[in-house]
């Protein structure tokens, strides 16, 4: 008898091998050494990561029988999820004490997590990319619940039954999907409805719009974003920070692949623009109401959602590399914005507005960062924020999409008014002296420092980026 | 060379912010004079050649860079008037470090716009010199700032929102490759898309010119900022839409434009008399000069709108030396406040016990109310002459609004510098040395361009020749 030989290449798993191994070793130290000694092996595990990705760059590898798929882009994707999850983990070093996050358990779950987000960055399947959703949606309920106070108990247990619905309906959605092409895998489910070769056409159209609902929770966008204020502002800041910059990453990853790469043709656009317009109006109206820093920028991440889900209405060239620049943009923006508000803070509260009020006086560089950060998720040059909106709009303008091009723009008109307040309030005299916490954060600080930096130079120098999105080869392997 | 002139004082800014607090107005002095040098080596050389390099080749961006006469004046006007407030602030100002910082970064800025030829540097820049303006009213401005600012920054970033969206709409119906001005004049756009995408740009422009009904947030913006006057100088100079729709709306848009032609001279003349009207009952300086810029404002909007060479000509000229005599009365009211502790109208008196620098004051006006021999009437004259061409009832209009500065200039003139002092107030002391040379030098610009204006016609001249060429006119 003839042994058949599963196709594995072992080099296409090395990231998320390397990141499993890390995470599996924090969990057995986890019992003999300091939390900020498994941290400091999270970091060094995810930067091992990073640099694994370097090398398998233009390979094109895939393992599994095409159920593991390392285009390039989902290489970028990677990349961005790792920044993202190293940025969360350095600032979270300075703050787990304050916030009764110190224990180990803490940077594992973490590990765990990114480990669900390669895979779905990975994913050449449904199935891989629906078990990576699940081990990164487990973690984020775990990592919201960890700390033992009311307030993050209930934005757990609201994200957690609403999570599982929206788990549910994905998995409804891909057994609708399955059911109607007979196969899980994207390339597989793209050559059945291209071939005219599947059985039942309202199966397919309910199985979409039912994964697009799913997607929909995942990344926040209306109608189904309202535990996003509820759980970003009531979870502990470093767990925010987590959630609005990798976790949104990685679902919008699973996206790209199921919608672009399975789904092409089918008329899923209408629902979606339906979507993506309330998205963008009701996040930026919303968040012109909000008095707390935190859920400002929670309805600030759902009207972000709306922005990059007009890549995946636009032509697949234009707007891949568009929704990669502005989530590379957006992570370094918002995790440190984050960082920042968790050095300010008195508590996992976060802060209100007005409260900020004469900031650069008492700190000036706090203020200066975190003005340059609202500024970008404002899009105003030269930072990378305007670039990223410029990209994007244009992608959707120039595929034809020229209404939802005006609502963005005009609802980022919106956007201004919640995003210049509390920038502006900081340089304004206080009107009575506030005590000032003098307490470093060394950690944080490199956090925001980096962040800094890289805000400036995406938006002074975007070329640099947006060459490496736009090569031929990314183009490839969206073929 | 012009990279230099570009970028020395956003660095001298930069700087500011490492070093401390003596030796800040130091570095800022040097840094704005050094930009100053550098510009009229600029000018001696005769400008600079349009330079580009790709930025972002992906999407068409480019570093397209060059000085032509008309951008040569007023990068020249620029840099002389930073130096100016450089100056004042220094010494005038309590805690001057940010203020010094922001009006070096806002020089930065207006250089960069002057200097750009591509329609997203231009826009990048025309946007970097609003972070500056917000922060120095956000950290100097009066009791009501938070209302000021949140006009301001809304109205000008929605008009220029809708200019960046014009903007993509250019490239992508033009077809061209870049959004370098000259790929993107080499095609020619199709009257039917124009009208629109001239809208956005209008938009834009008209809100910093500015122009009715898109002005409401200027009065405010000068009453709430910082007593010095310097930051307001600093945004007089921010008025880039005259210049904005001579550079890039006219020639990317003729057609449009012509067949807008009447509707937007109208408007523009009907600011230039509405706004003179308001000034004439203003009780406040600030509030006065908002206005009476406003007013110029229109006068410069007439002058471009009407695709006249020589009120273009005109217009480009008001535009470069009003910034110039305005922006010395701005800080000449930062003076009035430094003695009187207010900047109401109603002092009275100040001619007694401060003659020097009513004596100046009173030439600045003159040189603002368009007086022959002075810098404004040149500008002024040009645009009358032109417009009348064009439509002389608009010209007429317009023309009254000239009387009507007479009268409110006159009017608030009068009653704060000559008549009788309220009684027991304390003698005023003249003016300062370091005060005089910054208004000494800002009236002898202005006799010296009132009198001998071929330099910089002769500057102005062949852009605007070109330009019109280039609308077939």
């Amino acid at each position: 008898m003839e042994l058949q030989m599963p196709d594995i290449k072992f080099m296409a798993m090395l990231p998320i091998v390397i990141i499993l191994v890390t995470a599996v070793a924090a969990t057995i130290l986890g019992f003999f050494t300091s939390r900020r000694n498994i941290a400091m092996l999270g970091i060094t595990g995810q930067v091992l990561t990073l640099g694994s990705l370097f090398s398998l760059w233009d390979q094109n590898l895939s393992s599994f029988a095409g159920s593991l798929q390392l285009s390039n882009v989902s290489l970028i994707f990677a990349g961005i999820i790792l920044i993202g999850s190293i940025l969360s983990q350095l600032t979270s070093l300075d703050h787990t004490a304050r916030s009764n996050l110190n224990f180990p358990e803490f940077d594992i779950i973490l590990l765990y997590g990114v480990t669900g987000t390669l895979l779905i960055a990975f994913s050449g399947d449904l199935i891989v990319m629906l078990i990576g959703l699940e081990v990164m949606s487990l973690s984020t309920y775990v990592l919201a619940t960890l700390q033992e106070s009311r307030r993050s108990e209930e934005a757990g247990m609201k994200y957690f039954l609403l999570g599982s619905v929206a788990s549910a309906v994905l998995i409804y959605g891909i057994a609708l999907v399955f059911g109607a092409t007979g196969t899980f895998s994207y390339d597989g489910i793209r050559q059945a409805i291209a071939s005219q070769a599947f059985q039942n056409d309202a199966l397919l159209l309910t199985g979409a719009f039912l994964l697009l609902a799913g997607f929909s929770f995942k990344v926040a966008m209306a109608p189904f974003h309202q535990w996003t204020p509820d759980v970003y502002s009531g979870s502990p800041t470093i767990v925010t920070q987590f959630m609005s910059i990798v976790v949104k990453t990685a679902a919008f990853a699973g996206m790209i692949a199921v919608f672009l790469r399975a789904l092409p043709g089918a008329d899923w656009t209408l629902p979606a623009q339906i979507i993506l317009a309330l998205t963008m109006i009701g996040g930026n109206m919303a968040a012109l109401r909000q008095a707390e820093i935190k859920r400002a920028l929670a309805y600030s991440a759902i009207a972000h959602s709306g922005y990059l889900g007009l890549a995946l209405l636009a032509a697949p060239d234009l707007g891949i590399p568009a929704l990669l620049y502005h989530l590379l943009g957006y992570t370094f923006a918002n995790a440190g914005a984050f960082a920042v508000i968790a050095m300010l803070q008195q508590d996992d509260r976060g802060m209100l507005i007005p409260k900020m009020r004469g900031l650069y006086y008492r700190k000036p560089l706090h203020a200066i960062s975190l003005a340059i950060f609202l500024l970008s998720l404002a899009g105003i040059p030269p930072f990378a924020g305007f670039v990223a909106k410029l990209v994007l709009f244009g992608a959707a303008f120039q595929s034809g999409y020229t209404a939802m091009t005006i609502i963005a723009i005009v609802t980022s008109m919106i956007a201004f008014v919640y995003y210049l307040r509390p920038a502006v309030l900081m340089f304004m005299p206080a009107e009575e002296p506030q005590s000032i916490e003098e307490r470093s954060f060394p950690n944080s600080t490199l956090t925001v420092l980096a962040s800094v930096a890289a805000t400036v130079v995406l938006g002074v120098l975007p070329n640099w980026v947006l060459t490496l999105f736009n090569s031929p080869i990314v183009q490839q392997a969206m073929k | 060379m012009i990279n230099v002139l570009l970028y020395l004082p956003a660095l001298a800014a930069l700087l500011l912010v490492f070093t401390p607090g003596a030796t800040k107005k130091y570095i800022a002095i040097a840094g704005s004079l050094f930009a100053f040098i550098v510009n009229l080596l600029l000018w001696q050389q005769g400008g600079a050649e349009v330079t580009s390099v790709p930025w972002v080749p992906a999407l068409g961006m480019t570093y397209t860079i060059g000085l032509d006469g008309v951008s040569l004046l007023l990068t020249l006007v620029t840099s002389f008037m930073s130096l100016l407030c450089v100056l004042y602030a220094a010494f005038n100002v309590e805690r001057p470090g940010p203020m010094l910082a922001n009006v070096l970064l806002m020089e930065s800025g207006l250089l960069g716009i002057f200097a750009s030829r591509d329609l997203i540097l231009f826009y990048v820049f025309f946007e970097a010199t609003l972070i500056p303006a917000l922060v120095m009213l956000a950290i100097y401005g009066g009791p009501r700032r938070v209302q000021a600012l949140t006009k301001f920054a809304v109205y000008t970033i929605i008009g220029s929102l809708f200019m960046l969206l014009s903007m993509i709409g250019v490239k992508y119906y033009s077809g061209s490759a870049t959004f370098a001005l000259a790929d993107l004049l080499a095609k020619p756009l199709d009257p039917k898309v124009q009208m629109w995408l001239l809208l956005g740009f209008v938009a834009a422009f008209a809100v910093k010119l500015p122009m009715f009904p898109l002005h409401g947030w200027l009065p405010e913006f000068h009453e709430e900022n910082h007593n010095s006057g310097v930051p307001d100088v600093m945004g007089t100079l921010y008025k880039v839409g005259g210049y904005g729709v001579f550079r890039f709306a006219l020639p990317l848009f003729p057609e449009a434009s012509e067949e807008l032609r009447f509707i937007l001279m109208a408007l523009a003349a009907f600011t230039t008399l509405y706004a003179a009207w308001i000034a004439f009952q203003q009780t406040n300086w600030k509030r006065v000069l908002a206005y009476a810029g406003l007013s110029h404002m229109g006068l410069v909007a007439l002058g471009v709108f009407s695709m006249n060479d020589i009120a273009t000509t005109g217009a480009l000229y008001l535009l470069a030396f009003q910034g110039v005599y305005m922006g010395a009365l701005f800080l000449a009211v930062g003076m009035i406040y430094n003695r009187t502790g207010h900047v109401n109208t109603n002092s009275g008196g100040i001619m007694d016990d401060a003659p020097v620098l009513s004596g100046l004051t009173m030439v600045l006006w003159f040189a603002a109310i368009a007086v022959p021999g002075l810098a404004g009437f040149i500008g002024e004259f040009s645009i009358m002459l032109g417009a009348y061409q064009v439509s002389p009832w608009l010209a007429f209009i317009a023309g009254l609004s000239v009387i009507a500065a007479g009268a409110y200039a006159l009017t608030a003139y009068q009653k704060t510098y000559w008549e009788t002092k309220p009684q027991g107030t304390v003698a005023l002391k003249d003016i300062t040395g370091l005060e005089g040379l910054i208004l000494i030098s800002a009236v002898g610009v202005s006799v010296i361009y009132g009198i001998y204006s071929s330099p910089a016609i002769n500057m102005i001249r062949p852009v605007v020749d070109r330009i019109m060429q280039g609308l077939g006119g």
